[in-house]
């Protein structure tokens, strides 16, 4: 019986998760020279998640390649950032979304973390799709503080809660 | 050598300025956290007498976090009679308490501390921390870097006690200073980035000054630098620091200074 419970427990999760994290697209800020992006660079490569890491010298942009199957935190992005001295300036996360539901306002959840759809077209997401993060900390404080003044309509968004991220649709 | 020297000097004058990670002071920007570097100052200067001063400055330093690190720093020199001896030592602590990043550009501002002591004989009226006297220095730094271009500017309190065992600070001189620095840094190559491994080439100008609080007393040193960072990681930078105006005693104001440092990343958990 309890074995049951298990295997339906887990046919279900493993219906709800029809979204993975390929890749994503970082922007640093706060930086120019090849010591301070290689400073981030060691940081990034240090996130047990992450797979490769391709830097772009000259945009101050990396290239976050993750682990197939792993648990992926984008906070830790962010975190690693922080701590090499800098800031994220975008975010760009590659999903390989099935069939996923996308409208303003609604919610999945992948590897504890909660995603919520921001400013997106209502439909259906299958393949790689590109989405921005639009939490503080993931854009530069100036576009969040304008998101956060025209974003009455998506409540979460003002509160800051850890694992939860907002996503627009690119 | 002088031709050499003009040569630099026009070179920094007609363009605008370096990176930040300065040869003659501290930038408000912290090393990554959890790294370790090591550096290695020398400095030749050369005494009223004719005699050849060498300063050797091993220095030990460690990013706790993000917003706080610290150096410990040893003072080995020839000033003494005796041929090298270790004169003494610092600890340097520093907590960036304000960052603001933007697309290729920041504005940062740290509070430092440093704490040193020394046992050698003290022989002029600059209070000198680093080398020289025993005592402590609290201060402010602000950095800002707009693409290439790094500002840098210091301000602080230095006030020196006896070199102990053997040598009173004099009573007759001034025991507390005000320091202040203006650093300006650009960086010159590679103009594209393709990798690492690129050799960068830092060119900087900065002016140091100190007036003594008790007399008024002050000076004004320059101090132009080129700087190599090899492989992202290691640095190589040749200074020259030459006074420009002084009303006070100063015993080797003049003089040339090699810098190595290495930055190990992720030393810590």
């Amino acid at each position: 019986m309890k074995k049951l419970l298990i295997l339906t427990v887990v046919l279900f999760v493993s219906v709800l998760v029809n979204a993975q994290i390929l890749k994503a697209e970082l922007t640093a800020t706060g930086l120019t020279c090849s010591m301070c992006s290689k400073a981030t660079y060691k940081q990034l490569i240090s996130i047990e998640a992450i797979e490769k890491v391709e830097p772009d010298l000259n945009n101050t942009a990396f290239l976050l390649y993750f682990k197939n199957g792993s648990a992926v935190n984008i906070g830790d992005v962010k975190k690693k950032v922080e701590d090499a001295g800098f800031s994220v300036g975008e975010l760009v996360v590659v999903f390989n979304f099935k069939d996923q539901q996308a409208a303003n306002n609604s919610s999945f959840t992948l590897d504890n973390n909660t995603y919520t759809f921001m400013d997106t077209k209502a439909g259906t997401l299958t393949g790689e799709v590109k989405v921005k993060i639009l939490d503080k900390g993931f854009i530069v404080d100036k576009e969040y503080k304008q998101i956060a003044k025209t974003s009455k309509q998506y409540p979460s968004y003002a509160t800051i809660n850890k694992n939860t991220y907002h996503i627009k649709v690119l | 050598m002088n031709k050499i020297f003009l040569f630099i000097s026009l070179f920094i004058y007609s363009s605008t300025f370096s990176q930040e990670l300065f040869v003659f002071t501290e930038p408000a920007s912290n090393m990554p956290s959890r790294s370790l570097g090591f550096r290695d100052m020398n400095g030749f200067f050369l005494e009223k007498d004719g005699k050849l001063n060498y300063h050797n400055m091993p220095e030990i330093m460690m990013g706790i976090n993000k917003k706080f690190m610290l150096h410990a720093q040893a003072f080995i020199s020839n000033r003494q009679d005796g041929g090298f001896e270790t004169e003494g030592g610092s600890l340097y602590a520093k907590y960036r308490f304000f960052s603001e990043d933007a697309k290729q550009s920041h504005f940062r501002m740290a509070l430092f501390a440093r704490a040193s002591k020394n046992g050698a004989d003290i022989h002029q009226d600059e209070i000198e921390l680093q080398g020289h006297n025993s005592g402590y220095e609290a201060g402010f730094i602000a950095t800002q870097l707009l693409h290439k271009v790094a500002i840098n500017s210091t301000i602080s309190y230095e006030r020196a006690l006896d070199n102990k065992p053997n040598y009173k600070f004099p009573p007759t001189q001034s025991n507390s200073a005000m320091n202040y620095t203006l650093s300006v840094g650009k960086l010159m190559l590679p103009k594209i980035y393709t990798s690492y491994n690129q050799t960068n080439v830092n060119l900087m100008f900065e002016l140091i000054g100190q007036r003594l609080n008790g007399n008024q007393k002050s000076f004004l040193d320059m101090g132009p630098s080129i700087q190599f960072i090899v492989n992202s990681q290691a640095r190589f930078d040749i200074g020259y620091r030459r006074q420009l105006y002084s009303n006070m005693e100063r015993t080797a104001q003049n003089g040339m200074v090699f810098k190595f440092e290495y930055l190990f990343f992720n030393v810590f958990k």
